[in-house]
């Protein structure tokens, strides 16, 4: 049509291009705890980011500042030491991230992200059906 | 009237609005920061339309509504950004996380408008200043699409889309309870309203400075 369309189209391929090539090289912020375990020496690492869910009744506080928990990614139980800020929403079965490093098959954590997923319940609305979201 | 009208009711909706039990009252900043961000997407998006017109057509009004539009989307994405940020704080336990796409690429498309913005007095001559902005605004599009599915292709805390996602749109329901999904959409309309109204102030502005550059006799003496 004329030299505007030509540059505008040639702008949009290049910068397509480049946006599936950067998505294709699957960027992770965090290993599950498989991952971990196929990844990373588990007697000693260096830092990483360990992402998973609390496992039911394993939270306990073993002192004024460390507290010990499990996560799981549905295969594996890995054991956490914890000494750092939890924030408030910290619970059994939510989903955290953890950075920190192993030593022993235990991963020594100081920092936490609670990850909410995109789930909304209120107090008196009818809860929807689950299974219609699992795949 | 329509803009405090809107914002008024918003602000009521967002205060008697019902919240995720798990979250807590920090989950209603749900209707801040999901209609701020949908609607700078349709600013955005619209910004991109009316500069392709601009550029083909020259014709100052279509360049007057892709600023207005702009404009709309910067504070909309500013406001996405803050109510985001003071939910994380909530949630997550930190108000940024520098390694997730989501929130880093938002910063970004909020930098590539401002500059948008900016651009705009680059030059005394209106002419071709807009026609060197169109082409940011035109440019500007191609984050939309990577944003949306940042979340997807990059694993990270930001959760998934609850609404515009596959599984929303294949099973019909989205994963949360109708009174917060009601409430949510309403949230929408009123800063959809909230948005027009704030544009036709905008418009107003740069129809001003358009008549002032094609018609300077006409300009006020002061």
């Amino acid at each position: 049509m004329n030299k505007n369309f030509i540059f505008i189209f040639l702008g949009i391929i290049l910068i397509s291009f480049a946006t599936v090539r950067i998505a294709s090289n699957n960027t992770i912020f965090y290993y599950t705890t498989s991952e971990a375990a196929e990844n990373v020496n588990l007697s000693d690492s260096e830092r990483l980011k360990l992402g998973g869910f609390v496992v039911n009744e394993t939270i306990s506080k073993t002192s004024t500042e460390e507290t010990r928990f499990k996560v799981t990614d549905g295969n594996l139980e890995i054991v956490i030491i914890f000494d750092g800020y939890i924030p408030e929403l910290f619970q059994e079965e939510m989903g955290v991230i953890l950075d920190g490093y192993f030593k022993n098959e235990i991963f020594y954590s100081d920092d936490m992200l609670v990850k909410h997923d995109n789930e909304y319940i209120s107090e008196d609305g009818q809860t929807y059906d689950v299974e219609n979201f699992t795949k | 009237m329509i803009f405090y009208g809107s914002l008024i009711l918003w602000a009521i909706t967002v205060a008697f609005g019902p919240y995720d039990i798990t979250q807590g009252i920090s989950s209603k900043l749900l209707y801040v920061h999901v209609p701020t961000v949908w609607i700078a997407y349709l600013g955005y998006s619209l910004t991109f339309v009316y500069s392709l017109l601009y550029l083909f057509k020259k014709e100052p009004k279509y360049d007057a509504l892709a600023l207005s539009n702009a404009k709309s989307g910067v504070l909309f994405t500013i406001t996405t950004l803050l109510a985001g940020s003071a939910w994380g704080k909530a949630t997550w336990g930190t108000w940024w996380v520098w390694g997730d796409a989501r929130l880093n690429l938002t910063a970004i498309l909020l930098l590539v408008y401002l500059g948008y913005l900016v651009s705009r007095s680059f030059s005394d001559d209106l002419g071709k200043t807009a026609k060197n902005s169109s082409f940011i605004g035109i440019f500007g599009i191609i984050q939309l699409p990577i944003l949306h599915f940042s979340v997807i292709w990059w694993r990270s805390v930001h959760q998934q889309a609850s609404i515009l996602s596959q599984e929303t749109a294949s099973t019909g329901s989205a994963p949360m309870s109708s009174d917060i999904l009601t409430t949510l959409l309403v949230s929408v309309l009123l800063v959809t309203l909230v948005h027009f109204s704030l544009l036709k102030k905008f418009r107003k502005t740069a129809d001003k400075l358009w008549d002032d550059y094609l018609n300077p006799k006409n300009r006020v003496k002061i």
